[in-house]
């Protein structure tokens, strides 16, 4: 097992949470061993959070508030995602958010949204075999892929070719044959105000054949035969090796994975764990080769300059960074299709790379500027500056917020650039965080370091 | 940073010329969801679609007439006037072998160019450019190579160089957000985590380099030659025209409207001519419409094709859910005012599906990327066999100046109708000469007496289209025919 060091515990922070600030680091370090952190903070239980609004438990009707009470939900998530501390709960709560997709752009109304939230949040590390089966008669997840429009005399196949193709086998592990016969037995479900209904008269009360059985299979008899296939235990490892490892997966670990989920009957907990504390997590191959998705970007940046989720003001701060996400591609609750967002190169673009570039000198320009319109609670730069021992100290300094704020190695070079950026006309031996124009060169520096491309990286 | 920043790099020192380009632009239309073909080209005299579609078929009368088998969705009103301008060919049934009905899989075939079994990481169009321009990456045109007009980007710019393309949505935008981007040329660590470093490192290279020129071109480009419709999809053409428009060499631009995965309600129950998916259609027909009016308006309009695709086509019967599940082989347009207008191929067979109840396909979609490449943009076949991976596809006769190998009979030559007939403005005239000769094709009227002269002259090998213009004509039948050293041919057109 790895040693529980400095870097061990950033490198595990970076991809276990939405980025973390000092206190977190130190929080994680103030543990004895790395399993000591994972199973007594990082997936330790919590409470299900208080809801968004009243309106989560109201009937459906179209009152033309779905989409004020859809940015409520977002803001919410966002909130959580902030205050998440060092528990990876609402990391998780995105991950299958991302795998079993649904999105607003067919499930109208919010509450249905919130309930499938809610559903992959108290099933963040719990039994997959069971998540599936709820997924299956979700009611949002009904809407998204036309499940209740589905009967045994109008079948429609949108959900069974997508349980197969992306939520538990993957493309070649299936014949067109077994999605026919496997929509049939998905029917029958419906949603009626929040909840799903199974009625009798719709359901497809006959045998079908999927992979070559054949029974009067309903829905969860379906998630049961896909489970008995090898292939689907490592087509769920392999989703998670890659959004936590690398997204070129490493099959014979992922072989491992998937042994370990076997064994444990799709427990998901067991093979976090063995994935969080094996060798192949911390290679230094794989040490800041993740591209940071923007939620990653946008909230790991707001908590290594240690805001908080009381110092953010909803009304102000949250729809700038909706807007930013929107722009860098990641709108919560609303993925781009049913394969949600595929992440790593595919959130670089020419314009979304300039984008977080634009994103992170807005917010650092925000720091010390009484006239700005967000993050009015963000510290000064020279306060934020003298939170490090190091800050009278203009060599160890820049070290110190490269160590924070990257996950990648640069060379001396680089460093001494950003030195310089930091000095500006001052010479080192004069440097101080009391200098008039102090507060623009710590900026300087600020803006300089999350522009490196290495900034992008966990 | 020691990097360059945007506003010092007014010329690029690696920039080559664009002289490698035959100066022609592809414009592609990506319908991404996959577009349900049936209802796209309606084969509105074949009992089968009404049998197989009792819900959602395009009523025979609804559909706009392109001949006397096939119609257009109600919805395409602008592009059923391209084609019979001859500005519009339909290949119908394009597909290929052993269909993947994942939207992803198949997409990423499509965008790639490989056979179904095979799983590669280069877009075609990235290896078309990466043959333009062979010092890719370590020089780059001046110009940029290839432009997405949206914010991810697509497998089809990508090579294992690097990706070819920039992708915006708005060139102010992206010149503002560049200010303040560095280049960096350091060498990056070997590990998995460099490769990913050196990946970004290339992409900010390509901002910084291009969202200059791009705005530079945009800003003296004029504006609003053409009015536009407001939609997403003509809003990016809208773009690339002005690009066009101001000098912007980039031989390829890529576009995209999704929404096309209609498993349910596609069609309005009991008005099976309005619905999601004739919105889209039309949506699609009233952009690229204007797009092409707006180059003609510029005078340009020779130099660009459109093409459309989508990642398959929708099943023949409908499903339960007044909508149709994943399908394979669908029609395709071609538009421009090169192309020799008309409609490749035949109607689905409805009799014959594929043991998935899916229409088998006629022309592989490589077949219509060699013809682009080949007859518009001016690959040699050599190059075209490259790009596709070593393979070999027969050329289509989808442009005037094709060099197709087209209606390989026995034939001297071939002359035929594919326009609308009857017609009422236009009406297209397509023939083939097998080796150079002398053609003369003239117009009669019923007494034999001759109206007019549509073509005269000696004419290289080849195959040719004519379009008619006959707004003033006389209602009535009309003759045409070809002479030529090899015989002669006469067909008899209606004007209606």
């Amino acid at each position: 097992m790895p040693v529980w060091d400095v870097s061990t515990a950033k490198h595990l922070l970076s991809r276990c949470l939405f980025g973390y600030s000092r206190k977190d680091l130190d929080k994680a370090l103030s543990y004895k061993t790395l399993s000591d952190f994972i199973d007594k903070e990082l997936l330790s239980s919590r409470p299900v959070p208080p809801p968004p609004g009243d309106w989560v438990t109201e009937t459906p009707t179209n009152n033309s508030l779905e989409g004020d009470r859809y940015r409520a939900m977002t803001y919410w998530w966002y909130d959580l995602m902030l205050s998440e501390g060092t528990n990876m709960r609402e990391k998780m709560t995105l991950f299958w958010h991302n795998h079993f997709v649904s999105g607003r752009d067919k499930v109208s109304y919010p509450q249905h949204m919130y309930i499938q939230n809610n559903l992959f949040r108290r099933s963040a590390w719990g039994n997959f075999r069971q998540l599936a089966k709820d997924v299956s008669i979700d009611p949002a997840m009904l809407i998204y892929l036309d499940g209740r429009l589905s009967s045994g005399s109008t079948p429609n196949e949108n959900y069974a070719r997508e349980v197969m193709e992306l939520f538990t086998l993957g493309v070649g592990n299936y014949t067109e044959n077994d999605i026919k016969q496997a929509a049939l037995a998905f029917t029958g479900w419906q949603v009626s105000g929040l909840n799903a209904t199974f009625t009798q008269s719709r359901f497809s009360n006959t045998n079908k054949t999927i992979f070559g059985k054949t029974g009067n299979y309903k829905y969860n008899d379906v998630v049961d035969l896909i489970l008995e296939k090898p292939e689907a235990a490592e087509f769920v490892c392999r989703k998670l090796y890659k959004e936590f490892v690398f997204y070129k997966p490493n099959e014979v670990f992922i072989k491992q994975m998937a042994d370990v989920f076997r064994k444990n009957n799709y427990e998901i907990r067991p093979v976090l764990s063995f994935l969080l504390t094996s060798d192949e997590f911390y290679s230094p191959q794989y040490r800041g080769a993740k591209i940071k998705n923007p939620m990653e970007v946008t909230v790991g940046t707001l908590k290594a300059f240690d805001l908080t989720s009381e110092q953010v003001n909803t009304t102000s701060d949250w729809p700038y960074i909706f807007t930013q996400t929107q722009a860098l591609q990641q709108q919560l609750f609303y993925p781009p299709d049913v394969q949600g967002w595929l992440g790593q190169r595919e959130w670089i673009s020419s314009t979304t790379f300039v984008t977080r570039g634009s994103l992170s000198d807005y917010i650092v320009n925000t720091m010390g500027n009484t006239k700005a319109t967000q993050f009015k609670l963000i510290s000064n730069p020279v306060s934020f500056a003298r939170t490090f021992k190091s800050a009278e100290d203009a060599t160890k300094l820049v070290d110190d917020i490269v160590n924070l704020f990257l996950q990648f190695p640069i060379s001396t070079a680089k460093k001494q650039s950003l030195l310089a950026t930091l000095l500006g006309s001052t010479i080192l031996a004069n440097w101080s965080t009391s200098t008039p124009g102090a507060e623009n060169q710590i900026k300087a520096l600020l803006r300089a370091v999350m522009r490196l491309p290495e900034f992008q990286f966990a | 940073m020691g990097g360059t920043s945007v506003k010092a790099f007014a010329h690029n020192p690696f920039a080559l010329d664009m002289a490698d380009t035959n100066g022609k632009i592809l414009v592609l239309v990506q319908l991404a969801g996959g577009n349900d073909g049936l209802n796209t080209v309606i084969p509105y005299e074949n009992p089968l679609y009404y049998n197989k579609r009792a819900n959602i078929a395009i009523k025979k009368e609804d559909a706009l007439v392109l001949n006397s088998q096939m119609g257009l969705n109600p919805g395409m009103a602008a592009f059923k006037e391209l084609y019979d301008k001859g500005k519009l060919t339909v290949v119908q049934n394009v597909g290929y072998a052993n269909p993947n009905r994942s939207h992803f899989r198949s997409t990423d075939i499509w965008l790639t160019g490989s056979d179904a079994a095979d799983v590669w990481d280069e877009g075609w169009v990235g290896r078309y450019l990466t043959k333009l321009y062979p010092g890719f990456p370590l020089q780059i045109p001046q110009d940029p190579m290839a432009i997405q007009l949206g914010s991810v980007e697509s497998l089809l710019i990508q090579t294992d160089l690097g990706s070819t393309g920039v992708v915006f949505s708005n060139p102010t935008n992206f010149y503002n957000l560049v200010t303040g981007t560095t280049i960096d040329n350091e060498p990056v660590p070997d590990t998995l985590a460099g490769e990913e470093l050196r990946f970004m490192r290339q992409i900010a290279t390509q901002s910084v380099a291009y969202s200059g020129i791009i705005k530079q071109k945009w800003d003296k480009s004029a504006k609003n030659l053409y009015t536009y419709p407001t939609t997403s999809l003509a809003s990016q053409l809208k773009i690339v025209g002005e690009l066009i428009g101001g000098g912007l060499q980039t031989p390829v631009y890529l576009t995209t409207i999704g929404g096309f995965d209609t498993h349910a309600n596609q069609v309005v129950a009991n008005a099976t001519n309005t619905g999601t998916h004739a919105t889209l259609l039309r949506t699609v027909a009233d952009a690229v419409t204007a797009f092409q009016k707006d180059l003609e308006k510029r005078g340009l309009a020779d130099k660009v094709v459109v093409m459309t695709f989508s990642e398959f086509g929708r099943r023949v019967s409908q499903n339960g859910t007044m909508g149709t599940d994943h399908g394979s082989a669908a029609p395709l347009f071609v538009i421009g005012s090169g192309v020799r207008g008309g409609i490749l191929g035949r109607n689905p067979v409805l009799s014959d599906l594929d043991g998935n109840g899916d229409i088998k396909f006629e022309y592989d979609f490589r077949q219509v990327y060699s013809s682009i490449l080949q007859d518009h943009l001016g690959v040699e076949s050599s190059t075209i066999q490259s790009i596709m991976g070593g393979k070999t596809f027969s050329t289509l006769p989808i442009f005037r100046q094709s060099t197709s190998a087209y209606i390989a009979t026995s034939q001297e030559f071939t002359f035929e109708q594919s326009g609308a007939n009857p017609f009422t403005t236009y009406t297209t005239i397509v023939y083939s000469l097998k080796k150079s000769m002398y053609v003369r094709i003239s117009l009669f009227d019923m007494m034999g007496r001759e109206v007019g002269t549509i073509k005269e002259g000696t004419m290289p090998a080849g195959v040719y289209s004519e379009v008619i213009e006959g707004s003033y004509w006389m209602p009535g039948p009309y003759f045409c025919a070809m002479k030529c050293d090899a015989g002669q041919k006469v067909i008899r057109i209606s004007k209606a």
